[in-house]
């Protein structure tokens, strides 16, 4: 029995200079903005970021250069994303993009798709969003109803995706919808890229608890899109929105999303802190330190083109729980009030309040355990 | 990784498992029949030469069989003692600190303790004690004018932590393995325990910390590998132990949560995993000793120096 079968990552041969190269370009061009945007930063919106990134050379950096891209290796490109992460870079305009949506058009497609989204998305200046829960499916996302009916002149789309994030800054959102009328559960599903600004979309931004807008309900009102904006396979939907999981869920942003109030602590911490404030922190440490090692052996093996769907689902339960507990341990051992105006009081307010999301964006904690069961032959 | 180590984990594997149950005297001659002693000793000086993340697949599978032997520390003493060059014979075991009770002391011929922070090969005295599942854990007064200085640099705390981090990811799995085959075969309102969701998480979760434990003996090998024992793997044998005492908190209260009252049972093998992992909670450095280096290391470091260093020692 080993469920977790652990695969070396073994460090590209340049992997200490792209770090160096990759803090030069942070110490130039991260803003010196409110430290509250250095916590969970990859949610947090910042295109000019993202442009001057994408300049450099660090979004869409495996895909092909026909496309805009640099051909880099996946781990190459790990490393980059530790140290934006590490750093608390605003990289959430094109973190979707990026992550998600650029390697789904590689791998489903089309030619022209490519040549429309790519070049955009790796300058940092295209976004996408991802348009999957819906008013009545959440956990069971199978039960999606937004539809997609043919027409002679391209799609049509009528329904509604909600807590889609970054939709407010987004060009397109890749739905997962109904294709085929009647259908039901996995079967009869399509993903198709919505341009969203096409006439009969709505965007509106929710508020979440903590004043933030990252998140927003699309209403789609007999929305023509063309024919060539399907997405892959008709009726594959399903298959196509699950196989990019992984890549969603293992990332260093589930466990280095919350990595600026360590380093806080740390800093605002001497050596002669109470023992309690270095415990808590030997702690946090060894939960990061454990943490990386898991990613990085999925992202190992996701690189040597395995899918290790039940291994991501393990981290991302791990590195939600762990994000979830640091502001509390930290909140436990500190004598700060949160009303103080510095940056450790506001980290760690901020945290406080935005971590209960983290457990339940990219799939609930319960769903991802249900994975894992499955994964252990439970169910 | 060394290209044996898929044969070695193998015949371990039947071994350990023919094993399950036996005590010292029975299990004791075949481990040494087996020459497990060599693994870490060069091929040119006629060992195994195999590396510590050989030494971490071999001590994982003895915690899933609940091995009752100082295999680990077998290995261990004798790689010490062949890279200074001195002879012993018989079973030399190690010391945690010099006030600590010895796994096995009072079966060793010697043992390797600190004293002022350097390795010796000392004779002592044992006073017999028991760790929770009933393994030697015995107190030594030793024969210091007798010691022998071995020129190594090592915390033998650390080295202990490694071993009992690579036993507990072992024993995990082997709990999770009890767990999966109990709950699918137990049935109560009509369905097996493994149809519950409510189980179904429990048992999910006890995966997770199983694999968290598993990457952390992993990486602490990579370390040892990397940089030997010493300041170079310090870092990572304290993450990976505390993480493991961690990991045995809740991953054994889970474990014995699904089985319900048949994992409290003597007849039960469920408890040959969790009262080892309970002892080795306590053994090579509980949480509040590490969780203060590791604190203390990265509060010395700064906050980007805790990054810059994490990242250094894997980048190379």
């Amino acid at each position: 029995m080993q469920t977790f079968a652990v695969h070396p990552f073994k460090a590209p041969k340049n992997a200490a200079e792209i770090r160096s190269e990759l803090r030069a370009f942070l110490a130039a061009n991260q803003p010196n903005d409110d430290p509250v945007r250095r916590a969970n930063c990859w949610t947090t919106f910042d295109p000019q970021f993202s442009k001057a990134l994408g300049k450099a050379g660090y979004v869409g950096m495996l895909w092909p250069k026909e496309y805009g891209g640099h051909e880099r290796s996946p781990l190459e490109r790990y490393i980059v994303l530790e140290e934006l992460l590490a750093a608390g870079a605003p990289v959430g305009a094109h973190w979707i993009a990026d992550r998600q949506t650029g390697p789904l058009l590689l791998r489903y497609g089309t030619q022209e798709q490519r040549e429309k989204y790519l070049p955009g998305m790796a300058a940092g200046e295209t976004y996408a969003c991802i348009g999957l829960s819906e008013p009545n499916s959440g956990s069971d996302l199978a039960s999606v109803r937004t539809s997609a009916r043919r027409t002679d002149d391209g799609w049509l789309i009528n329904g509604q995706k909600v807590w889609t994030t970054g939709a407010h800054i987004s060009h397109a959102m890749l739905a997962l919808v109904r294709s085929e009328e009647g259908s039901e559960r996995q079967q009869g599903l399509s993903q198709f890229l919505i341009d969203l600004d096409t006439p009969g979309v709505t965007v509106r931004p929710i508020m979440d608890m903590f004043g933030g807008q990252d998140f927003n309900e699309v209403f789609f009102e007999d929305v023509l899109i063309p024919h060539g904006a399907l997405v892959g396979v008709q009726g594959e939907g399903w298959k196509q929105a699950t196989a990019e999981l992984a890549l969603e869920r293992s990332g260093p942003e589930r466990y280095l999303s919350s990595h600026a109030l360590l380093a806080e602590l740390i800093d605002a911490s001497g050596p002669d802190s109470p023992p309690e404030i270095a415990a808590t922190i030997g702690r946090l440490v060894a939960e990061m330190w454990t943490l990386r090692q898991m990613s990085m052996s999925v992202a190992a093996k996701l690189a040597s083109g395995e899918d290790p769907v039940v291994e991501a689902a393990v981290v991302k339960d791990l590195g939600n729980s762990f994000e979830q507990e640091m502001p509390l341990l930290v909140q436990a051992v500190v004598d700060a009030d949160l009303a103080d105006n510095t940056t450790l009081a506001r980290l760690l307010s901020s945290l406080l309040q935005n971590s209960p999301s983290f457990s339940l964006r990219g799939g609930t904690r319960e769903i991802i355990r249900g994975i894992i069961a499955r994964g252990l032959g439970l169910r | 990784m060394s290209e044996n180590r898929k044969a070695l984990c193998e015949m371990a594997d039947g071994l350990f498992a023919d094993l399950r149950g036996a005590d010292f005297a029975a299990a004791w001659p075949k481990l040494e029949e087996a020459g497990f002693g060599s693994l870490l000793v060069p091929e040119a000086d006629g060992g195994f030469g195999g590396d510590w993340g050989d030494l971490a697949a071999i001590m994982r599978l003895a915690g899933m069989h609940a091995l009752a032997a100082p295999l680990g520390e077998h290995i261990i003493t004798t790689h010490v003692l062949s890279a200074c060059g001195v002879e012993a014979s018989g079973l030399v075991t190690i010391a945690p600190s010099q006030g600590a009770p010895v796994p096995w002391g009072r079966h060793a011929d010697q043992i390797i303790c600190a004293r002022e922070g350097e390795l010796h090969l000392v004779s002592g005295s044992a006073e017999h004690g028991e760790s929770p599942v009933g393994e030697p854990r015995d107190s030594i007064t030793y024969d210091w004018n007798a010691a022998k200085p071995l020129a190594y640099s090592a915390d033998p705390i650390a080295l202990i932590a490694f071993l009992r981090v690579c036993q507990t990811a072992g024993a995990l799995d082997g709990a999770l393995k009890l767990a999966i085959d109990y709950c699918s075969q137990r049935v109560q309102f009509g369905k097996p325990l493994s149809k519950f969701q409510a189980v179904q998480q429990s048992i999910a979760l006890l995966a997770v910390e199983a694999a968290a434990v598993n990457c952390a003996a992993q990486g602490a090998a990579d370390a040892l590998d990397r940089g030997g024992p010493g300041h170079a793997s310090e870092l990572e044998i304290a993450a990976a132990k505390l993480r493991a005492n961690i990991a045995i908190k809740t991953g054994s209260a889970l474990a014995h949560q699904v089985h319900g009252a048949i994992g409290f049972t003597r007849d039960y093998p469920l408890h040959e995993l969790t009262r080892r992992m309970m002892g080795w909670r306590s053994e090579g450095g509980n949480d509040t000793y590490w969780s203060q280096i590791i604190g203390m290391q990265a509060i010395g470091w700064g906050g980007a120096g805790l990054w810059h260093n994490l990242t250094q020692r894997t980048d190379s």
